[in-house]
């Protein structure tokens, strides 16, 4: 799993960069003090407590009643307005939240992610007929597909129909997804491309003993190294079939060919895609998803202020409208908050981001120095400029809530001093007789980032730094903070895993073996012991069972190395227009989910 | 140099016409000034507003406030869970006079007193420039004419087809990181030497191009013809004869000049190449203001009624002090 962080990079540092965006469009509130205390967040649904592997029973259709299902009837329009358009329809090119969520409508994987309606999430069956069975120790993983698959022109779905999705992933031209399973299969970094140069097109295929398909209903992957999560990784929309002779390579961005419930009726590209009913979805084999209305109608070019506004007054066509990825705006916060009427068409919930300052431990080299940082780092105050309650909730150490086997460990007592405790920080600096010591604090140039480094600021010279802020112009902000020798001490990162193990995130983010320009172990910690221990718990052959030993060493590291500061984790705030039902969180991508959406 | 051919001989190398009291034109200048009551307003809101970028300091000292001390942030109950004031109308109270600015909880009056300043000093700096460069540029190549007039005409037009926001955008970076090591702070006087660079620098062409007008069209003149026959030199020509006759324009386009620059300049803190946090800034609260105004209108309130105020003062001011020059263009 160490090999993939080229491709996980860049989705979590975009989405990172999306979420720090649509937090900084997430303050909010104001004017007036009022009762705050019912404005905050709802219940949490992305809790690790949540998360399951369900059985083969759950993977069978159909999907489960949405809320309200009382009112649901077929038919009607959804309005989707989002700030940017899609990069890619091409499951196999999508790796970013408002397209992960949008291909949930017209695109099946392997595996998916069935919510119900209290937030808990199982991982089912989606295309196949269970999570998979594992042998070998987890090397080689069996999916059975489901009986009566069919695409959009009502052919059936087979195994040769998922071996061409998953051997076209090796073409050159597919650069954006995920690259777990093609790593898994054929091996790390980028050389997994030579297993397959052209991917199927030139008529060769991966051999048998690699990725085989003994009938029409059976695929079976024999991987490198053992992998229980396996049924996690197959859940990422590249895994699922395509129809070859559907298949026009890089035109697939354009026409993709549907399994799901809706199919694409008009696609412009950077204007508008509308999704109408594919008549040949069979809700029986699908666990996870309805067919309620007659179209989505997805346009682009929304800004939050336009799209909060637009939903807020529930007027014609947006009284239908929601949008996947547009957080409330900032400034709408109080606003909605504080309209009764928005109370059944909204939500505040946990994304899988969690906000970190790095120390940069090339420089920083005193672990009681970093400690002190640790110590000072005003988190609330910080969480305060990012947009306040609906934007970020305090985090307490390097998992994210949303990881299996989190606990809510606080080892720098942030819950009971969110503001910091500069006695504590003056203290540990002068027992290394460092007072006065330099902190170069990078922060990437926007306003809301410019107010950050002043609370920042402040904090750290009230325990004894001396500060000097270096503002990095926010388009090379990504690539400056990831260069080895970037020149700062501090720096804010984000980093969102792709399914709630923590396996995608101790290694890439703490594991020295993986320091390298552009590579996401920004504090450069190398400490043998941890990667000892990264070792030992990945190879545990149960993902429960090692899950709180991910805990356990996410601690150690924060305790013993302090290579970060956990800030917050993320927060999204979606408002849905009046005339919609069924509107739920998904809590693996972090956005509402369409696929149970109904027109009322 | 390209003299026609003498006219008839001058009677005196004087200005204006003082026939009958003889007052010089400054005299008249102040007399027609003062008897416009819209200028003279103008100009004290003008002077007021100098005086309290001058005097911020010792606002915030008879005040007891700093702009920088987070107030809202060290003390819990000025602001709600969101970063806005607790209290109505943006956190105005006897303490704050102002109010509270938003989710940094700063004091507003200080902030605008010391972002008044800020700004003030940016722009009055390169109006100065500008006005020095334009009159020097402007007045050499309209009385030199020629190969001068065409070289410098060009420049203007090369320096003019820049795209102003983009250049800055673009320089500023290379000028910090030519003075400032990668690992130090860009210190704010730097910051604020490169503002007055970058604005003097694509400033100054306007006037330059109209100076350069109106000197073509006075060298001609009799006067002028008059002073070289007599035998002034060229610097005399300029200083006695030319400038005096430039002054209303001159006026009037700094005058012009100076809201525009410290509109300009709110403009560059706004995308990141101005001014940055925690030094105050008059056009950055106005960007923020915009930001805020659907939770909390009051924010925006003050710094925008005073960049009204002052915009639209200094504009009356400029228009007196041309009317005042030059009766005849009075409506």
């Amino acid at each position: 799993m160490r090999t993939t962080v080229n491709r996980r990079a860049r989705h979590a540092a975009v989405l990172a960069a999306g979420a720090l965006v649509l937090s900084a469009c997430s303050s909010g509130g104001g004017g007036g003090g009022g009762d705050d205390s019912s404005a905050g967040p709802g219940q949490d649904k992305n809790v690790s407590s949540n998360y399951s592997l369900g059985s083969a029973s759950d993977s069978a259709g159909p999907a489960p009643e949405p809320a309200g299902a009382k009112e649901a009837k077929k038919g009607g329009t959804v309005t989707v307005l989002q700030r940017d358009a899609f990069h890619h329809l091409d499951p196999g090119q999508i790796y970013f939240g408002d397209m992960l969520i949008s291909q949930l409508l017209y695109n099946r994987s392997l595996t998916g992610y069935k919510v119900d309606e209290n937030g808990k999430v199982k991982v089912v069956g989606d295309l196949a007929t269970d999570t998979g069975t594992s042998a070998d120790g987890g090397k080689t993983w069996k999916f059975t597909l489901k009986d009566g698959l069919k695409w959009q022109d009502g052919s059936p779905i087979t195994s040769q129909d998922v071996r061409w999705g998953i051997e076209r992933l090796y073409a050159s031209f597919e650069t954006d997804g995920p690259q777990y399973i093609q790593q898994w299969l054929s091996g790390d970094g980028t050389s997994y491309r030579k297993a397959l140069p052209d991917g199927p097109y030139d008529g060769k295929h991966l051999p048998s003993s690699v990725l085989d398909t003994p009938d029409d209903k059976t695929i079976v992957f024999h991987f490198l190294k053992p992998h229980a999560d396996a049924p996690f990784a197959t859940a990422m929309p590249n895994i699922g079939a395509v129809k070859a002779d559907k298949d026009g390579k890089q035109k697939y961005d354009n026409e993709p060919f549907s399994s799901g419930p809706y199919q694409v009726a008009d696609y412009k590209t950077g204007k508008s895609l509308t999704l109408v009913r594919n008549t040949n979805w069979n809700p029986k084999t699908d666990p996870i998803r309805h067919q309620y209305p007659d179209k989505f109608e997805i346009s682009f070019g929304h800004q939050a202020t336009d799209s909060t506004r637009r939903l807020l007054a529930d007027q014609g066509p947006d009284k239908y409208g929601m949008s996947y990825t547009n957080a409330v705006a900032p400034e709408m916060v109080q606003k909605v908050l504080n309209d009764a009427g928005t109370k059944n068409r909204r939500f505040v919930e946990i994304q899988p981001y969690l906000d970190v300052i790095n120390f940069n431990m090339d420089r920083l080299k005193d672990v009681r120095v970093r400690k002190a940082l640790a110590y000072a780092v005003p988190s609330g105050q910080i969480i305060q400029q990012i947009g306040g309650a609906t934007a970020g909730q305090l985090a307490t150490n390097l998992l994210s809530p949303s990881i299996d086997g989190y606990k809510p460990t606080d080892p720098f007592g942030k819950k009971a001093k969110p503001n910091g405790d500069p006695d504590k920080a003056r203290a540990l600096l002068k027992e290394a007789g460092k007072e006065g010591q330099e902190i170069v604090y990078a922060y990437a140039n926007t306003d809301v980032q410019q107010k950050v480094a002043v609370v920042v600021t402040q904090a750290l010279e009230r325990a004894g730094f001396k500060v000097q802020k270096k503002e990095v112009d926010s388009n090379v902000w990504d690539n400056s903070i990831g260069e080895v020798k970037n020149g700062f001490d501090i720096f804010r990162t984000g980093w969102g895993a792709d399914w709630p193990v923590a396996s995608t995130v101790v290694p890439p983010l703490y594991d020295g073996r993986v320091i390298a320009d552009g590579a996401q172990n920004y504090s450069h910690l190398n400490d043998p012991a941890v990667t000892k221990e990264i070792d030992r718990v990945n190879a545990i052959p149960d993902v429960k069972t090692a899950a709180p030993e991910w805990q356990k060493l996410a601690d150690k590291i924060l305790t013993d190395d302090v290579p970060a500061v956990p800030t917050y984790a993320n927060l999204q705030f979606s408002l849905w227009g009046s005339g919609l039902g069924g509107v739920k969180y998904h809590p693996v991508y972090g956005y509402p989910d369409p696929s149970s959406v109904f027109v009322k | 140099m390209t003299s026609p051919s003498p006219a008839a001989p001058a009677t005196e190398p004087g200005t204006a016409p003082a026939e009958l009291i003889g007052r010089s034109p400054g005299q008249l200048m102040r007399r027609r000034f003062r008897r416009d009551r819209a200028g003279v307003v103008s100009a004290f809101v003008v002077v007021f507003f100098f005086l309290v970028a001058v005097g911020a300091p010792l606002i915030s000292m008879v005040y007891g406030k700093d702009p920088t001390t987070t107030y809202g942030l060290n003390e819990t109950g000025l602001l709600n869970q969101f970063g806005y004031p607790v209290q109505p109308n943006g956190g105005i109270s006897g303490r704050f006079w102002f109010g509270l600015e938003p989710t940094l909880g700063r004091d507003v009056l200080t902030q605008l007193a010391y972002g008044i300043r800020t700004s003030l000093l940016i722009a009055a700096a390169a109006t100065a420039l500008c006005v020095v460069t334009g009159v020097l540029v402007g007045v050499t190549a309209g009385y030199l004419g020629g190969r001068t007039d065409y070289f410098l005409g060009r420049f203007i037009d090369l320096l003019l087809a820049f795209p102003q926001q983009l250049s800055f955008v673009a320089f500023t970076p290379v000028v910090y990181a030519l003075f400032v090591s990668p690992e130090k702070e860009t210190p704010t006087y730097l910051r604020v030497l490169t503002l007055i660079l970058v604005l003097w620098a694509l400033g100054w062409m306007g006037l330059a191009r109209l100076l350069r007008g109106q000197v073509l069209s006075l060298r001609e003149r009799e006067f002028v013809e008059a002073a070289k026959v007599t035998g002034a030199s060229p610097w005399r020509i300029i200083t006695r004869e030319l400038l005096p006759n430039l002054w209303t324009p001159i006026l009037v386009q700094s005058t012009l000049m100076l809201p525009t620059l410290v509109t300009a300049e709110a403009g560059l803190s706004f995308i990141g190449v101005g001014v940055v946090e925690p030094t105050p800034d008059w056009g950055r609260m106005f960007a923020n203001g915009a930001k805020y105004y659907e939770s909390d209108v009051t924010y925006i309130f003050f710094p925008g009624l005073a960049m009204i105020i002052f915009v639209v003062a200094f504009n009356l001011l400029g228009d007196s002090v041309r009317d005042a020059f030059d009766p005849r263009t009075r409506r």
